[in-house]
């Protein structure tokens, strides 16, 4: 039988302060950059055009730029995607945008009439155009809001009947953290953030609340066998019991992700990397922060459960302050 | 549940997947001589989105930079038949044109990857016009000059043509010369557009009148739905477009009828000069008579029921064709007498939706409203192949490794896993296919993905066995703990997994919907394999041997 981390007996929770402190770094570098320069939106979400292009010869790109600008297409971005002779050219700055509320097609087609006049006829071919009004737009980020939203609140409402309201809290402040490292991440790598993307981060908070669950789970059953410890021992032990199961999963559902980030093109790239980077942010926060908040949680509002819940109340305070302790020698 | 049973529905389910995704006979619409026509295909049924086989995907929203529009909602149901009508110009596979919200109408175009033929659905504006059917017999007088005029011509078919796109931007062309006769100089281009394309079989003796058979009033004939093609080339033939009746025009009929198990499309020649045109109708609405059945009543302005009340007592008795658009609606009603301000046409035994559409058609004529395009997607369809391509290599590189993995750390009970996981491939393909959904590029990815999640429950199950058999407990009871135990943590994160993909299902548009199906359906297979086949699997191994298993490998 071949085992990895099997029977271990870390002490997880213990470095939650110095986690906490490089998770909130993270997140306050990705979102304290959004005030130099904003996400990288798609334009689903900005309104504007998108050409994709696919050229004979590799191009030159001051030339499709200069191109552009003489046909009155200014600001445009032009970046390679994927090979060195595919491109797209997207207009989205807001003259592109009114331009488009006269009709959202006439960009496109005046970017392929100008190329294919200065390229040749033969020498590009445009494999996919979107245009998207600045309404349509609007509408989608509401959509989109609204979704992670309202899965959130389902959570709580499901794991609250299935579990109870603290564990249910704690699990959706833990997947909303989800939410803040990804979107810091996608600032800092400038992902750009399509439809796509919000569904590769509403799997990811799937993901990482799936992997909350299990830990949480244990929990559970391990309160119920009632030993003599406290919530802080039984959340250790639970995560540490749960480690094997968490190193596999991972695994595989790393090697899908990375067949996908490598292999399914250049489409799907940001959906990988946003589930690539889920995978590491999940199963941190179901560690590190969805065990603390409920230890902080079951210390404000403890449970009425009897005898035991003296000593499971009083102890994460005192051992929080070691850990606090250890973090900082 | 015995073992017997466990089987037989496992194998129940395996022959049902194959059935669903064994490629069948379909009734679809398809290219056949130039013209799609609905007609069957054998192909496995799984739907690709637009992303997937290339297409166009439109959002139209009514323009109000000329004017407010006071009921937007009621302005697009109008302009929901003037879209279809012409989406149907387009000739397209499988389209989809439908109301979105109050005030859009979405419209998907599988296989057209030209943004320019976007303008065409919304720019035009409707055109209603009325106009008498021919009562002098003038095409039977016609045919004589035509079927000459065409002996020895050459004409080119659809399929003998290399080259299918140009031949299709030809054949299309053609269609627009005939529809819109009005722009001459259009329709000129186009004619010689065909007239170029021509090359191939040769119009033999009688090669136009054995095309048309004569219909149920004056001025209506039929043409077999397969020959349309043909006569729509014909009919873009300058010679053919000179040789004519004078005064007349043909129209194609917007419905195609079926007798004696073959479908034929009307073709109506009609006087020239339009009795009246929509401009002067003030409105229509459909209504229920107790004695006449369903019918539409409609409103003229003033100057319009001056004009209607002579034409149409000019005309008693004769048949007044209904034009949108170039394509004559429905049937044409008989006219029972003069008609002023208020008129009505009865719609002849026909059910009380006919009579709403062509409410719909008359108030389309008459309530032109604009739209704009408010969201365009194309893809091509080269590099939907080409997603394709590249999911199913990133697919298979993920099973590859995913299978690496249980097997090396698993063993045998890895190997059963490994068998459950083909299992869910095949069910959740089949799933997809008998709920018709549709797979998207984004859905391929999710489905990719949710190949190495598949095996979580598994990995749960096993270590919960693991830790059983380290409490010392025998196999059998290992196994049976194992799988209750872990029960609780299976159902509770695919639960609330499931809830957030049917969040994404309600909120989520085209691809990102075909994510969340895709996730729906994996969830679903893979509570079924991993929990119920893999058990089973366990069971058989057991029974095995009458003398109970002392060591697992897993």
């Amino acid at each position: 039988m071949l085992r990895i981390l099997h029977d271990t007996n870390y002490d997880f929770i213990r470095w939650w302060k110095v986690m906490a402190a490089i998770t909130i770094a993270f997140i306050v570098l990705g979102l304290g950059s959004l005030a130099i320069k904003p996400l990288n939106l798609s334009i689903e979400f900005t309104g504007g055009t998108l050409v994709q292009l696919e050229f004979t010869q590799p191009p030159d790109v001051g030339v499709i730029r200069s191109t552009l600008d003489q046909a009155g297409i200014h600001g445009a971005e032009i970046q390679q995607f994927g090979t060195n002779r595919e491109f797209t050219v997207r207009a989205q700055d807001p003259a592109a945008v009114a331009a488009q509320s006269k009709g959202a097609e006439g960009i496109a087609v005046t970017i392929e009439r100008v190329l294919k006049q200065k390229f040749g006829e033969s020498n590009l071919r445009v494999a996919r155009t979107e245009g998207v009004g600045p309404r349509v737009g609007d509408e989608l980020k509401r959509g989109a809001i609204i979704a992670i939203l309202l899965s959130f609140l389902i959570t709580l409402v499901y794991l609250s009947i299935r579990f109870e309201w603290r564990f249910a809290t704690a699990a959706v402040i833990a997947t909303s953290h989800d939410v803040f490292t990804t979107i810091a991440f996608l600032k800092l790598m400038h992902l750009e953030i399509s439809l796509t993307v919000v569904a590769g981060l509403l799997t990811v908070l799937g993901y990482s609340l799936n992997d909350t669950i299990i830990i949480f789970d244990r929990v559970r059953e391990n309160l119920r066998k009632g030993r003599k410890e406290t919530l802080y021992e039984t959340l250790n032990r639970s995560i540490n019991e749960t480690l094997p199961r968490s190193i596999l999963t991972h695994a595989t559902v790393l090697a899908a992700t990375l067949s996908l980030l490598f292999f399914a093109g250049e489409v799907i790239r940001p959906f990988a990397w946003v589930m690539a980077f889920g995978i590491i942010t999940g199963t941190f926060s179901s560690i590190y922060v969805a065990a603390p908040v409920l230890l902080w949680i079951e210390r404000k509002w403890p449970r009425q459960t009897g005898a035991r819940q003296t000593s499971s109340t009083a102890t994460p305070t005192s051992r929080t302050r070691r850990s606090t302790a250890t973090a900082t020698r | 549940m015995s073992l017997k049973w466990r089987i037989a529905i496992i194998f129940g389910l395996i022959a049902a997947s194959f059935w669903t995704l064994f490629p069948r006979t379909v009734i679809e619409r398809v290219k056949r001589n130039g013209e799609f026509v609905y007609d069957t295909v054998r192909r496995v049924p799984l739907k690709r989105g637009l992303d997937l086989q290339g297409g166009m995907h439109l959002a139209l929203e009514v323009d109000e930079s000329k004017g407010l529009v006071a009921d937007k909602s009621k302005a697009i149901d109008n302009a929901l038949k003037v879209v279809r009508n012409r989406i149907d110009e387009f000739g397209v596979s499988e389209p989809v044109v439908q109301k979105a919200g109050n005030d859009r109408i979405i419209v998907e175009l599988p296989g057209i990857d030209d943004p320019r033929r976007a303008q065409d659905v919304v720019q035009k504006s409707a055109f209603l016009e009325f106009q008498i059917t021919d009562e002098t017999q003038a095409l039977e007088k016609a045919l004589p000059r035509l079927d000459a005029l065409l002996k020895g011509k050459t004409l080119a078919t659809a399929d003998s043509t290399p080259g299918a796109k140009k031949d299709t931007t030809a054949s299309s062309a053609g269609l627009q010369s005939l529809f819109t006769a009005d722009t001459s100089k259009k329709a000129d281009s186009a004619k010689t557009d065909s007239a170029k394309a021509a090359a191939g079989t040769v119009g033999g003796p009688g090669a136009f009148s054995k095309l048309v058979q004569q219909g149920r009033m004056p001025g209506e004939y039929y043409v077999a739905q397969t020959d349309v093609g043909t006569m729509t080339q014909y009919l873009a033939l300058p010679e053919v477009a000179a040789a004519m009746p004078p005064g007349k025009v043909l129209r194609w009929s917007s419905d195609t009828v079926s007798l004696g198990g073959r479908i034929y499309r009307g073709l109506y020649v009609l006087d020239a000069k339009p009795i009246i045109t929509g401009e002067y109708l003030t409105d229509a609405k459909p209504n229920t008579s107790p004695t006449e059945g369903n019918l539409v009543q409609f409103t003229m302005n003033n100057e319009g029921a001056r004009r209607f009340r002579t034409e149409t007592g000019r005309h008693i008795k004769d048949y007044m064709a209904i034009v949108l658009d170039q394509r004559v609606m429905g049937q044409p009603p008989i006219i029972q007498g003069a008609i002023g301000t208020n008129g009505q046409i009865t719609m002849g035994g026909k059910d009380l939706q006919a009579a709403q559409d062509l409410a719909l058609v008359l108030r389309a004529g008459s309530l032109p409203v604009p739209l704009k395009v408010a969201d365009v997607r194309v893809i091509g369809a080269s590099l939907g192949q080409d997603s394709i391509h590249k999911s199913i290599t990133a697919g298979v590189i993920a099973i590859a490794l995913v299978v690496f993995i249980m097997l090396f750390y698993y063993r045998f009970s890895g190997a059963l896993a490994v068998a459950a996981l083909v299992l869910y491939i095949l069910y959740t393909l089949a799933a997809l296919a008998g709920f018709q959904a549709v797979l998207t590029l984004p859905g391929l990815a999710g489905f990719v993905l949710s190949i190495g999640i598949a095996v979580d429950a598994n990995v749960l199950i096993f270590e919960r066995i693991r830790e059983e058999l380290a409490h010392g407990k025998t196999v059998r009871t290992a196994i049976d703990e194992g799988f209750r135990h872990a029960m609780s943590a299976i159902v509770d994160s695919n639960v609330s997994t499931a809830l957030t993909a049917a969040v994404l299902y309600q909120y989520g548009t085209g691809p990102v919907r075909g994510f969340a199906v895709t996730l729906l359906a994996g969830i679903a297979a893979s509570m079924i394999t991993s929990i119920f086949v893999v058990r089973t699997f366990y069971m058989i191994w057991l029974n095995r041997s009458r003398d109970a298993q002392t060591s697992l490998s897993i």
